[in-house]
Formats: C-alpha cells, structure tokens, sequence
C-alpha cells in the first residue's frame, strides 16, 4: 500500500485549483502562471504545449513537488503539496513519481545499472538490482549493464533514462521534451518506448512537448500561453 | 587599450561575483609567506655582514690557548694592519672578605678594533672606544652586585690592585663559550702581569684581532692560516661564533624551505581555482568566439586579467610581508642583534616576483584551454576544449619549484636532494592513494547506498582527489613533524628529566682539595655524581695519519680537533654508557681507549685503531679498545675519550663533578669559593633556563610559520570543494528529484569528506612518523619511539576539520531547488 493515499484515486489522481506561480523581478511581480485547472485520471496521458516561454516548464515543476506555487493548490492522490515539506515531497516523488529529461539527466559516476537502480536504492528496496536489469533489459541495453553514462549514446542514455523512470512503477510518469536532444529516427523508438511502458504500467503520463507528433499520441493536451490555459 | 579597459572590466566583474576570491587568498598568502621570510632573512643577512667584523672586534681574529709566535703580529705590521689582543681567563677576585670566581679579561689599548664598547657612569650609558685605562677595572652588575662594590672601589685581582672605573654593559666579541656565564672584569694588557695569575699550565684564552683592507687581510690571512701553531685558529663568524653564525644561516635555509612549502600549497590551490574559473568561462569564450573576437585577442583579455590580478594581489601580499616580519622579529629578539640593518627593497621585488611566477606557472595551463575553446560550444554545451598536455603541467609546476627551491636554499645540491625528494614522496604518495581508490572500487559494490555514492564521487574524479589528499597530507604532515620535534627536544627533555638532575658542574678540583671538598658536599646532604679526573689533551693522529686530514667541515669531529679535549680515566665505564662495539678493557691493562660513538664516526675510528695524543707537551700513542654511546641530556659528565687505568696518571689532574645544588642552600656556593678557591662553579641551571627560553622562541618562530602553512592549506581545501560545487549542485538537485532526502545528501557528502580527511591524515602521520625517525637518527641523535596517539588524534582531526569545512563551502547543494534540474535543459 503506498502511503498517502486518502482516497480512491481511480477518477482524480492530479487535480490543480486555481494553480498560478508568480516571481518578483526588477520590473516588478510576473505572473509566470495562473488559473490553472487540471484533473487527471489513473491511466491518462496529458501533453502539455505552447511556445518558449509559455510556462511549461513551470507548470510541470508545480505539478511534480519540485516548486510551490503562489496560489492555488495541487493535489496528488488528495493530498495537498503547499502542505508538505521539501523532505516530504521528495519522498512522495521517489514513491508515486517518475521523470524523463530531455538531456537524460543520468549521473556521470554511475553505470547504467546503477543509474536504474537508484530510485529503488532510495526506498532500500532489496530486489533493486533484478528490477534494474529485467527493465534495461526490456529497453533493450541487456548488454551495457556495467557502461557508465558517458560511454553510451544519446538514444542508449534516454533509454537508460527510461528505464529509471518506469523501474519504480509509478502512478505519475513527468516527462520534459523526451525527444528534444535525439534525432528523428531514434526519438522516434524513445517515444515508441515510453508509450509503451506506460500501457504496461498503466501509468498517469504528463509530456511537456513541442513535438505536435507526440503531442497527438496523448489523449489530452493542455494549451499554455503567456501562463494561461486556453 | 581597448584590450587592456576590456580586461579590466571583466576582473572586476569577476571579482565582483566572487569567482576570483580564492585563487586571490591563495596568491596574498604565498607572497605574504614570501615576503615575510624574504624580509626577515634579508635583514639578517645584511645584518650579519655589516657587523661581522664586530662580533670578532676585527676583521680578522686568531684564537687559541697559547701566545702566537712573534713573527706572525710583526709580520701584520710589515703589512701595516692595525692590531689588538687580549686574553681571557677565569680567577679569584677578593673584596671585604668577599670572593667571587669572574671572566677577566686583559685588553689591549686599541682593543676593540671593531664595533664599541658599552659602559655605565653615573646611571648613564655611554659609548667607549677602547677598554680601559691602566690601574682601572670594568666589571659587570653581577660583579658590583655581589662584592657590594661601587665605581670607585678598589679590587684586588691576584696580586694587583684595580680601581673599578665603570660597569661593563657591553663587549662586541663576548662569545657564548664558558666564560660567558661568569660575571665579567675587564682591565688593561699592561696591569697583567702585575696580577701573577697567569702562571704556567693556566687556562687562557689568547685572542688577536687584526684590521686592514681587504686584500691586505687576504694576503695576511693566506700566510699565516700555514703557519699557526697547534692550539692556535683563525676565528671565523660562522663557526666560532655559532650563536650567531651557523645558527643564523641553518635558521635563514630552514626559514626559506618553510616559505616554499607555502608556496607550493598555495600553487595548487591557484592551480585547482585557475581550473574551476577557466571552465566556468568556456561559455563566454565560446560566444566572444561566436560574436567575431579573434583566438589571440581571447587569450590577451586572459592574459591581461591575470597580470592585473597577479601584479594586484603581490602588491597587498607585499605589504602584509612587511607587517608579518616585524612579527617575526619580534618572537626572535633574543636572537637578533641590535641594531638590526634595514631590509632592502630586493627582498620585497623578489617575493613579488616569485608570486607572479608561482600564478604564471600553476595557473597558466588551465588558462591554456580557453585558446581551443570552439564556437560550436554555443549549440553543443557538450564540447570541451582538449586537456592541456600533462608533460606540460608538470613540467611547469616542476620548473617553478627548481625555481624557488635554488633560491631559498642557494646550495645546488640541496635544491637537487629537495626536488628528487619532492618528486619521490610525490610519487610514493600518489601511488599509495591509488591503491587506496582502487581498494575502494574493489569493494564498492558491497557497501550501502550513501557510501557506496561517497565513493564514487570520489573515484569518479581521481585527478582532483588525488590532489586532494596530497596537499592535505603535505600541510598536515608539516605540522605535525614540527609538533612533535618540538615537544621531544624541550619538553620530554625537561620532564623526563629527573627532579634532583644537576644543576652545577664543578670542575678545577685540585688533587689536595678533592677530598676536603667531597666532605664538605656530603656534610651538607649534598649527593655528587662520581668525581672524575681530567686531563687537558689534544687529539693529532689516528694511526699516525693527521686528524685534520679525516675531518669534514662544520662536523663534530671538526669541532673535537681544533680545541683540546677533557680526558678521563674510569676502573669501569659509567652506567649510563653503553659499549656499541668492542669490548670493556680488561682489568689492569693500561694504554686503552674508549671513543663517543658519534665522534668515532665523524673522524673514521674504528676498533683497533691507534690514536695519539698531546698531553702538556708530552706525546701519547693509545689504542681504542671499544666505542661508546652516551646520554648528553642528564646533565651528568660526559667524555668523548675514556683511558683505562694506569695511561693517563702521569699527567697533571684536576677534578670534576656535578650535583644538584638545592635553592636554599646557595649560600654555600660563597663558602667553597673562600675554602677552595682554585674550583670553578658553572650554573648550569642558568644556562638550560637560557636554552629553553631560546628554544621557546623558535619554536614560537616556527608555529608562526606553519600558521601561514596552514592557511595555505585551508586554502587547497576550500578550493578543492569549490572546484566540484557545480557537479554536486547538479547532482544533490538529481538526487533530490528522485526522492533522496537532505539527510541523505549530508550522509554522502560527509562520508566523502569524512574519508577525504581520515586518508590524509593517516598518510600524514606516515610521512611525519618517517621524517621524524630520519630527522632523530641522522640528524638530532635523539631517540625515536613511535607515538601511538598520533595515529588516532591526527586523522580524527583532519576528518573534522575537512567534514566541517565541507559543510560551510556545500552549504548551497542542500538548498539548490531540484527544478534547476528541468532549467538546465
């Protein structure tokens, strides 16, 4: 049973009221979002769009337990994210949440093993390393198990960034221009990839895209403009 | 100019943001530490040259225990060399009932030909230019003290009278031999005869001071250096005044030595801050390169930010050198002369110019990167300048060491021993802690989460940990050799020596009196050591070969053969004297020798070898039966040369022996000169409480000298973790995305440091462990014995000292907000 969880979470995983992020600059208060309303079901994928400087980013960070808004509230599996300390949203990520980064995000001084088995390390979980390697394996680097980061290319480092984001089997998969620092044909496997760990896992997607191709594979999408939603 | 307003800019920026604070501490404390010793060794330098001729009262002195032949002073007026002497000699002076044994001293009218003389007349201190008239005396204050005489008063020195004209504050040449703990009188050449003292067999000391110019001293110094008879030396400032000479110079290259360690600590401080600025300025580079600026024009803008900054921080650097030697000088004033030469403007342009050399050569390669730096890196944030040549970053570091090395320690082989010193330990050091990285790989895969990621932060940059940890050790091991150094020679000296250890020697026993004497100690509950006979006798051959052919410079075995030495015989040898090789001479069999193990090494004997010997004119041919070690530190009788019985007996003895003399009972010190007036009393008490003041004060000197070591040190540290804050930013914020708490990223970062800090301190009390034994066995002949506190204090510090630091410097990892993950893209 994982913790924190209040309420059925079949219908409402995520939910945002009323969610704005305001910062104070030189030129005085922005408003980077606001009136943000979002629900998100268990098993629904969302892709969220709009130019450079849109608030993307922000709303995804928001969204996450990475920053706290300035107004509204987001609750996740109903429980409220402005109430929780950093301590406590960092164990809500490492237990509900996965994250994909577009430049791979993937630690340097470890293996692509040992990258993979790191959430799982967090949680002390016994069978870390069999999960790992059954998941690379799935993603199909069986074979660089003991390469570090810096000896694989950029398709076999996403995949590697994959496989650490599904290994957890999370209930929230967060995933910031996947494709963004691959070409073509191999973003084109890492999109195949991830839609389809996350049917097997049945995993709640959020993408943050400017592919409108990738975009398209999400049931949802969620326009950003100037920090609102239209 | 539109450069040089450019590069300006830009290091203001630069030092603004704080991107330059350390490689700036770094480069003041060099040069501070430079300047300061530079300044002080300066001054001495200049100091002892200018007064050289002083501290000898000439510019040439000739001493020894006989008068010189006529020849030689005629030959110096041939030459027309202005001339002077005098003659020294412990006595009796008697006044109101009242006797006290004095040094006094017999001057010649021209006398002193250098430096003055210092007097007091009427509570006022003047300036005398020769000693005193015939029929008068100086004496000292412990002299008037103790006969309750004043200037005016007459005293009777042997069997003339002298009429106290001034007390004695200063003699230029007063050496720091045995007369110098007596109390002083001083009287003129043509009064002493009229005193008798001096009879056949008296000890004298003759010396004869000699001025001209130059070439004239040259070519008289040439001539007579032949023809001087045994007993007989020319004087020189850096051996006959030790205090002064030998001291002063070992101090000068000790004190040079210490400011290149600094150096050095701080070169690879600047060398890791060069690092971490030039790889935080890629970016720029890549968009100056982007924006049309030309390769050359990109390293002028760097090259003229480091000469502003280098040329900049000297200058301060400079000037807290300044203020750091007054400092200097003021926790040696016992030491220095007074007064004391003003330091030149050299000493300040040389420790300028060694921090600019010290900044060029360790900053300069990774500066180097910044010439490749491409465009392309404004869309490929991935691409990396290609690493500078290693050859070429060691080679250089290599260079400027040679550099500082010859210049401090102006002695070619010295500069050679140093740096192969340097490159050896460099590269046993290195090799260790390889094989620790590599023990750790090893047995990572076994160890938990927070360690095993502690490890691999460490593994993953083994360039920088290596580092690291070699500079720490360097800086703790430093401290720690002098730590220990100096509690073993002063205060294990002093504590471990017994509560009743002697505190007087007597020695001039006369047969007749020895017993009387004996009684008169015992009667007063007063335990001797053994009495021991002693005979004057000068060491010439060792199997008929000259000694002086045997002998190195400046060794003991030098010292023992240009003086006579104190002969003794023993039925057996002292307790406390350990045979090392040969054996305890048989009983009855005469015509044996027992050497000082030390001095038999210095002078090549061995076993079986035959020595002769001067004694009172007559010639002695014995053979060494065995070699000896001693204890010199229980302040009991110590003899290089023991005879066994029935060799030496013939000869005219005296007696010596030494006791602890309680306070309360000084007053016997009066009695025994008035019943035995023949016997000399040397303080001895006095003169350890003068060496531990001494020793104090250098060692005072010394931690003032390792503080600068020392913030060199905190320096490379805080350094060494700026250097990686950007990759520990990332990774904290990583970590702290996938759900690792803060506790988690202090538990890694402290088990990193933690380990950092136990390594090097382990490694440092290794190498302070292994100097030490060096040190003690060549060097100080003191006992080693391992120090098994060392061993658990040293690492548990340096793992504090590296964690807590840690923690001040990565205080940003744990607040950095893991969305600057997503922003970094």
């Amino acid at each position: 049973m994982k913790p924190f969880l209040k309420q059925s979470f079949q219908e409402e995983l995520i939910i945002t009221e009323n969610l704005g992020k305001r910062v104070s600059t030189h030129e005085g208060d922005l408003d980077i979002l606001s009136g943000i309303q979002l629900k998100l079901g268990a098993g629904d994928s969302l892709a969220i769009v709009g130019e450079s400087g849109s608030g993307k980013s922000t709303l995804l960070g928001l969204l996450a337990g990475l920053d706290l808004p300035t107004q509204g509230r987001v609750l996740i599996a109903g429980q409220d994210l402005s109430r929780m300390n950093e301590d406590q949203r960092a164990e809500l990520r490492n237990l509900w949440v996965g994250f994909v980064f577009q430049s791979f995000q993937l630690l340097p001084a470890l293996t692509a093993l040992e990258n993979v088995m790191l959430p799982l390390e967090l949680r002390a979980d016994r069978h870390a390393q069999e999960k790992a390697s059954h998941l690379l394996e799935r993603v199909g680097l069986a074979h660089r198990l003991q390469h570090q980061a810096r000896q694989l290319s950029g398709g076999e480092q996403q995949r590697v960034a994959l496989a650490r984001a599904f290994v957890t089997q999370p209930a929230i998969l967060f995933a910031d221009e996947p494709t963004g620092n691959l070409d073509s044909k191999t973003g084109a496997r890492i999109t195949e990839l991830l839609f389809e760990l996350n049917q097997e896992q049945a995993t709640t997607l959020i993408l943050v895209t400017h592919d409108a191709r990738l975009a398209g594979l999400c049931q949802r999408q969620l326009q950003l403009e100037a920090g609102r939603q239209i | 100019m539109n450069n040089l307003r450019l590069a300006w800019i830009l290091l203001r920026r630069d030092i603004k943001n704080g991107e330059l604070s350390l490689l700036l501490l770094a480069l003041i404390i060099a040069v501070t530490a430079s300047a300061t010793i530079g300044l002080f060794a300066d001054r001495l330098q200049r100091t002892m040259t200018a007064q050289a001729g002083q501290f000898l009262a000439g510019d040439l002195a000739l001493s020894g225990s006989q008068l010189l032949p006529e020849t030689i002073p005629q030959y110096a007026n041939t030459l027309g060399l202005q001339q002077a002497q005098t003659a020294e000699f412990s006595t009796m002076l008697m006044e109101k009932q009242q006797m006290l044994l004095v040094a006094a001293k017999a001057v010649s009218s021209h006398y002193p030909l250098r430096g003055q003389l210092k007097i007091q007349r009427d509570n006022q201190e003047q300036i005398s230019e020769q000693g005193p008239l015939v029929g008068e005396a100086w004496v000292d204050g412990r002299v008037l003290n103790a006969l309750q005489i004043q200037l005016g008063d007459k005293i009777q020195l042997g069997e003339h009278w002298l009429t106290v004209s001034a007390q004695l504050n200063y003699e230029p040449d007063k050496a720091g031999d045995f007369y110098a703990f007596l109390p002083r009188v001083m009287f003129n050449w043509q009064d002493l005869a009229a005193t008798e003292v001096i009879q056949p067999g008296s000890r004298v000391s003759y010396a004869y001071q000699f001025n001209g110019s130059e070439a004239v001293i040259k070519q008289f110094r040439e001539l007579v250096q032949h023809q001087l008879p045994p007993g007989q030396k020319i004087l020189d400032i850096y051996q006959d005044r030790p205090e002064l000479g030998t001291a002063f110079r070992r101090a000068e290259r000790y004190l040079g030595l210490s400011s290149v360690l600094v150096m050095v600590l701080a070169g690879v401080a600047i060398a890791m801050a060069a690092q971490r600025y030039s790889e935080r300025h890629y970016d720029a580079v890549a968009l100056l390169r982007c924006l049309g600026c030309r390769q050359d024009r990109v390293m002028m803008l760097f090259a003229l930010q480091i000469l502003m900054l280098g040329g900049l921080s000297c200058l301060l650097g400079c000037a807290f050198g300044w203020l750091g030697h007054n400092y200097l000088l003021y926790l040696l004033a016992a030491l220095m002369a007074n007064p004391l030469s003003e330091p030149s403007l050299s000493a300040l342009v040389i420790a300028w110019a060694s921090g600019m050399l010290l900044l060029l050569g360790f900053a300069l390669p990774p500066l180097l990167r910044l010439r490749q730096v491409s465009a392309v890196r404004v869309l490929r944030r991935d691409w990396l300048p290609t690493p500078i040549s290693v050859y070429l970053v060691y080679g250089l570091a290599l260079g400027i060491l040679t550099v500082l090395v010859a210049q401090y320690s102006r002695d070619h082989l010295m500069t050679l021993q140093l740096l192969a010193g340097i490159v050896v330990a460099y590269g046993l050091l290195s090799f260790l802690i390889a094989l620790i990285l590599k023990a750790m790989q090893a047995g990572i895969q076994y160890l938990g989460l927070s360690t095993r990621l502690a490890f691999k932060s460490l593994l993953q940059q083994q360039q920088l940990t290596l580092a690291q940890i070699l500079a720490f050790t360097l800086t703790l091991s430093a401290m720690l050799l002098s730590y220990s150094v100096r509690n073993d020679l002063i205060l294990n000296w002093q504590q471990q020596l017994p509560e009743n250890t002697p505190n007087y020697f007597v020695i001039n026993v006369l047969p007749d009196s020895k017993q009387a004497f004996a009684d008169s100690l015992q009667q007063a509950g007063i335990q001797t050591n053994t009495f021991y006979p002693v005979v004057r006798g000068r060491l010439l051959t060792i199997n008929q070969q000259t000694v002086t052919q045997r002998v190195s410079k400046e060794s003991q075995g030098e010292a023992a053969t240009q003086r006579e030495l104190s002969l003794t015989t023993v039925p057996n040898l002292p307790e406390d004297n350990r045979i090392v090789a040969g054996e305890a001479w048989p009983p009855d069999t005469s015509g044996l020798v027992s050497v000082e193990q030390k001095l038999a090494d210095n002078l090549g004997i061995k076993v079986g070898d035959v020595l002769g010997f001067s004694i009172g004119g007559a010639q002695l041919e014995v053979r060494v039966s065995s070699l000896r070690s001693l204890q010199w530190d229980t302040l009991k009788p110590n003899f290089y040369m023991i005879f066994s019985p029935g060799t030496i007996e013939q000869f005219p003895t005296t007696w010596m022996t030494s006791f602890y003399l309680p306070l309360a009972q000084k007053q016997l010190l009066n009695s025994w000169h008035s019943q035995f007036p023949a016997l000399s009393l040397l303080d001895v008490g006095q003169w350890v409480e003068q060496i531990k003041g001494l020793l104090r004060q250098l060692t005072a000197a010394i931690d003032y000298l390792l503080c600068f070591a020392l913030v060199a040190g905190v320096c490379v540290l805080l350094t060494s973790i700026a250097a990686s804050l950007d990759q520990r930013l990332y990774q904290g914020a990583l970590l702290r995305t996938l759900g690792a708490s803060r506790a988690l990223l202090l538990r890694i970062q402290n088990l990193e440091f933690a380990l950092l800090g136990g390594v090097s301190g382990l490694l440092a009390v290794g190498i302070a462990e292994l100097v030490r034994f060096i040190v003690y066995q060549k060097l100080l002949q003191l006992d080693f014995g391992l120090i098994w506190q060392y061993w658990l204090v040293l690492p548990s510090l340096a793992t504090l000292i590296v964690v807590l630091a840690a923690r001040w410097g990565l205080r940003p990892v744990l607040k950095y907000s893991p969305l600057r993950v997503f922003r970094q893209g």
